[in-house]
């Protein structure tokens, strides 16, 4: 998969936030002990959602973590996730959008979600986009207490 | 994604690890508990027309209640039909639309609205006069990006804002032409 559409350009203009799926990503994600918080701003038509992981899956360096969601209505997508630390930060991305350097899939991988990212392809489904990527972040956080 | 530095890592002497093995599977908890939010999801997904195959497919439940999802959706405006044989469905965004105004209208009192609206008015100006036409309609990203030496990503984010807040005006405004004794009698709208 390309950034181009089948006429060779990219496609017209882009898409509004989906508010529809973030409502339902909220109630999702809002239902599991992983995140102590969700917010949304603005709140009666959110832009993203701010998923702030519970800090008891974190050792004391790191001060914070979080996960933003993005979501529109032709399907791109824009995932972030961030870490604060005591000493920097780290930052991961997960993108579906228009680029020039990069397919519509790609991600952007830490210390600093650097552009470019790398070329990949996410699962069509937006639930196993979400699940695969927590269960990345489930991954990383393991890593923590090796 | 990357493992954590080391220098990052819990002192296992005094830190305690969480308990991993107790939390939910990702897969489980984003699909919900419902068969019905697995049949809303996937009609949420449906960017294009889909069969009732199609939306079995992505719910995963059978085609026989694919159909009977998908006609009820359709009798409350979720899905709309598009073509007749194969019948194939699509998400209703004019029913979504409709459905969060009548929200706003609840949750909200009028001057909230209005103060809302006029954010939001002024989000689509600054927007408008930033990108110099009339409508994101016009704007061809790879185009605009080039001509105006910006990146097609930062192009693609500002007219998403864009859109979305030109759908946020559209809301509120509709939101706001409801009748509406400020919450007491919203019921009767409908």
């Amino acid at each position: 998969m390309t950034g181009e559409d089948e006429n060779g350009s990219f496609p017209l203009s882009g898409a509004p936030v989906d508010f529809d799926r973030l409502d339902e990503i909220r109630e999702r994600l809002g239902s599991d002990s992983r995140f102590s918080q969700i917010t949304e701003r603005p709140e009666f038509a959110p832009e993203r959602l701010i998923c702030v992981y519970d800090h008891r899956f974190y050792p004391k360096r790191v001060r914070d973590a979080s996960l933003e969601v993005a979501w529109f209505e032709n399907g791109d997508f824009s995932v972030h996730y961030h870490e604060d630390h005591v000493d920097g930060e780290f930052d991961h991305r997960w993108d579906r959008h228009p680029s020039a350097h990069n397919s519509r899939d790609h991600i952007h991988p830490g210390p600093d979600a650097p552009t470019p990212g790398d070329d990949t392809t996410h699962p069509v489904d937006w639930r196993d986009v979400l699940s695969m990527v927590i269960s990345e972040i489930d991954g990383r956080q393991r890593g923590f207490w090796d | 994604m990357e493992e954590p530095r080391p220098g990052l890592k819990a002192d296992s002497e005094r830190e305690r690890a969480p308990d991993f093995d107790a939390l939910p599977s990702p897969e489980e908890f984003v699909r919900g508990e419902r068969t019905r939010d697995d049949f809303f999801d996937a009609v949420l997904s449906l960017d294009t027309p889909g069969t009732a195959k199609d939306v079995a497919e992505l719910a995963g439940h059978g085609v026989d209640a694919a159909r009977e999802y998908l006609d009820w959706f359709e009798r409350m405006g979720i899905v709309t039909q598009i073509t007749e044989s194969p019948a194939t469905y699509e998400r209703n965004q004019e029913y979504l639309n409709w459905r969060r105004a009548q929200k706003l209208r609840e949750d909200y009192d009028t001057a909230e609205l209005l103060e809302f609206l006029k954010t939001e008015s002024e989000r689509v100006d600054a927007l408008q006069t930033e990108f110099g036409v009339e409508s994101p309609e016009q704007i061809v990203i790879s185009r605009y990006a080039a001509s105006s030496d910006q990146s097609i990503e930062k192009v693609w984010e500002r007219l998403a804002a864009w859109k979305t807040a030109r759908r946020r005006v559209s809301l509120l405004e509709r939101a706001l032409s409801i009748e509406s004794g400020d919450g007491a009698d919203l019921q009767s709208v409908a």
